[in-house]
């Protein structure tokens, strides 16, 4: 008797995910190195905006109606995040100011950076008091942090500039871990991917001729890529690099956490604890919502109007969006 | 509470249009000296290196000197040699040190000291320590002798590769040149060995 069996041959979401992330850095990586500045103009006037108002989603949808137990961590959070935000607009604002002397500010830039690090050491240790368990170290780390911050203030900013867009891959880490767990080993090799593109890009590109400076513009890009705390390395793969790295972020904010984390779907308002709940403020997120709708919008005129200052301006502010993210990534740990 | 409020508020507003109104510091016109020649020498007779500065150069430097005191310029009292200024030093010693302080305490009370696996890494860690400043040190080792004293020896392609060398000096004043600075430099003859030493 003659058996017939059908064999069909199927990706799993998981490998979906994994190949679609792969052939998106790489044609990222493609695109990116060959038109840096291009790109870095292309990607902020599209994706800054969007992606902060996704965020600041992604944050009202885990804030808790009724903070509890949690009280003083988001107190400690949230109000770090108002004084250093002010204080950073303060010093970002006033630097071309002739009253301050090139010795104050460093002064003021290292005394923020060190505010900043022990900010997020005292988070560690709220959030392992909570867990019960003993994470005081992490004042050992931030002291050595804040002894860099004073010792090589310019490394440190840059690195700053560059660590960012991993926290959006931590966070992403992180919900996959609790909403997603099928797609956390795929994750885990789309994450050794990066290293792979990022030696590939610099193979590629550390003999390339400096980019043009040519523009107020352009030289902002460079500059804030760190062409001038690293005058020996190619711009060209600094600027490649920092908007590869960017991109990903962009990516990973506006497409993969809404996919793998249904609340954080913009439009799914009912699974946010602060709009749906009885003891929730449904006006107050409903009106938050709308105006950073409107200032997303803003940007983009802004962008299409003045793209120079307004990329400066939204760079000043955007800080906040980097400091909102430590409090929620600390928590999720 | 509303007039400590309104009295914060107007005190602010009036100190920017204070601010507004100071006047801007003049900017220092590029950097201070004076050209001169230098006319270097070596003399065999010389037990150690001078250079010797005609007087009126001195009056002339001192006067650019003050000059530039005037302008409160006080940046080299500010930031030593290597760009990182006193106060950097401090802090950065000082957080440095609360760092391993509360490190070491954290190690020592959580108890993992006692572990095997750790003694073998606080070992590695030390050997590892001690390698490294080796490195260090003597990929820090400065120029030969030659270099390190300002004789005609300095003038030899043997120190021309380090391409710098320093040395005691002695500075002095003159009245006789009054055009050029002269340097100095003792170059013993080289010394034979005596018969009897053969």
């Amino acid at each position: 008797m003659q058996e017939i069996r059908s064999k069909s041959f199927g990706l799993t979401s998981a490998q979906i995910f994994f190949w679609a992330f792969v052939l998106s850095c790489a044609l990222a990586a493609i695109l990116i190195g060959s038109f840096p500045l291009q790109l870095s103009i292309a990607t902020i006037f599209l994706f800054a905006g969007p992606h902060n108002l996704m965020e600041f989603r992604y944050f009202a949808a885990r804030m808790p109606v009724r903070w509890g137990r949690s009280r003083l961590f988001y107190s400690v959070g949230i109000s770090g995040v108002v004084v250093l935000t002010a204080s950073y607009l303060i010093l970002y604002f006033s630097s071309g100011n002739w009253l301050w002397s090139l010795e104050s500010w460093q002064i003021y830039a290292a005394g923020w950076n060190t505010a900043f690090v022990l900010w997020i050491g005292v988070l560690f240790y709220l959030r392992g008091k909570q867990r019960r368990k003993d994470w005081s170290i992490v004042f050992a780390a931030v002291l050595l942090l804040a002894a860099l911050a004073w010792v090589v203030p310019q490394y440190w900013s840059l690195a700053l500039v560059y660590l960012h867009p991993f926290i959006a891959m931590w966070f992403l880490e992180r919900q996959i871990r609790r909403t997603r767990p099928e797609w956390l080993r795929a994750y885990h090799y789309c994450l050794l991917s990066i290293p792979i593109f990022l030696l590939i890009l610099w193979a590629t590109l550390f003999d390339q001729p400096n980019l043009s400076e040519e523009t107020n513009l352009f030289w902002r890009i460079g500059q804030h890529a760190g062409s001038e705390v690293l005058p020996f390395v190619s711009s060209h793969l600094l600027v490649a690099t920092h908007v590869f790295l960017e991109s990903i972020h962009y990516f990973v904010w506006l497409l993969i956490i809404p996919l793998v984390d249904k609340r954080a779907v913009p439009w799914r308002l009912k699974d946010v604890p602060l709009f749906s709940n009885a003891n929730g403020i449904p006006r107050i997120f409903a009106g938050f919502m709308i105006v950073s709708t409107v200032i997303a919008f803003a940007l983009v005129f802004g962008f299409a109007v003045d793209y120079t200052t307004t990329r400066d301006i939204y760079f000043a502010f955007a800080i906040g969006h980097v400091l909102a993210e430590f409090p929620f990534l600390v928590k999720m740990l | 509470m509303k007039k400590i409020f309104c009295i914060v508020a107007i005190t602010l507003l009036l100190s920017t249009i204070a601010f507004a109104d100071l006047a801007k510091p003049p900017t220092p016109n590029g950097t201070r000296g004076i050209e001169t020649t230098l006319d270097i020498r070596l003399d065999a007779n010389a037990k150690e290196a001078r250079l010797i500065i005609p007087r009126s150069q001195i009056k002339q430097l001192r006067a650019e000197l003050e000059s530039l005191d005037d302008g409160s310029d006080n940046t080299a009292t500010i930031v030593g040699s290597s760009g990182i200024s006193r106060l950097q030093t401090i802090m950065s010693g000082m957080f440095l040190s609360l760092a391993f302080v509360i490190g070491g305490v954290w190690f020592v009370r959580s108890g993992r000291a006692e572990t095997k696996a750790v003694k073998s890494m606080v070992a590695l860690l030390a050997v590892s320590f001690a390698a490294t400043s080796a490195t260090f040190v003597f990929g820090n080792a400065g120029p030969p002798s030659e270099a390190r004293s300002i004789t005609g020896k300095m003038f030899t392609p043997a120190v021309h590769m380090y391409g710098f060398g320093w040395g005691k000096i002695k500075l002095e004043v003159s009245d006789e040149d009054k055009n050029a600075v002269r340097l100095i430099v003792p170059n013993p003859p080289k010394t034979t060995a005596s018969p009897s030493e053969e």
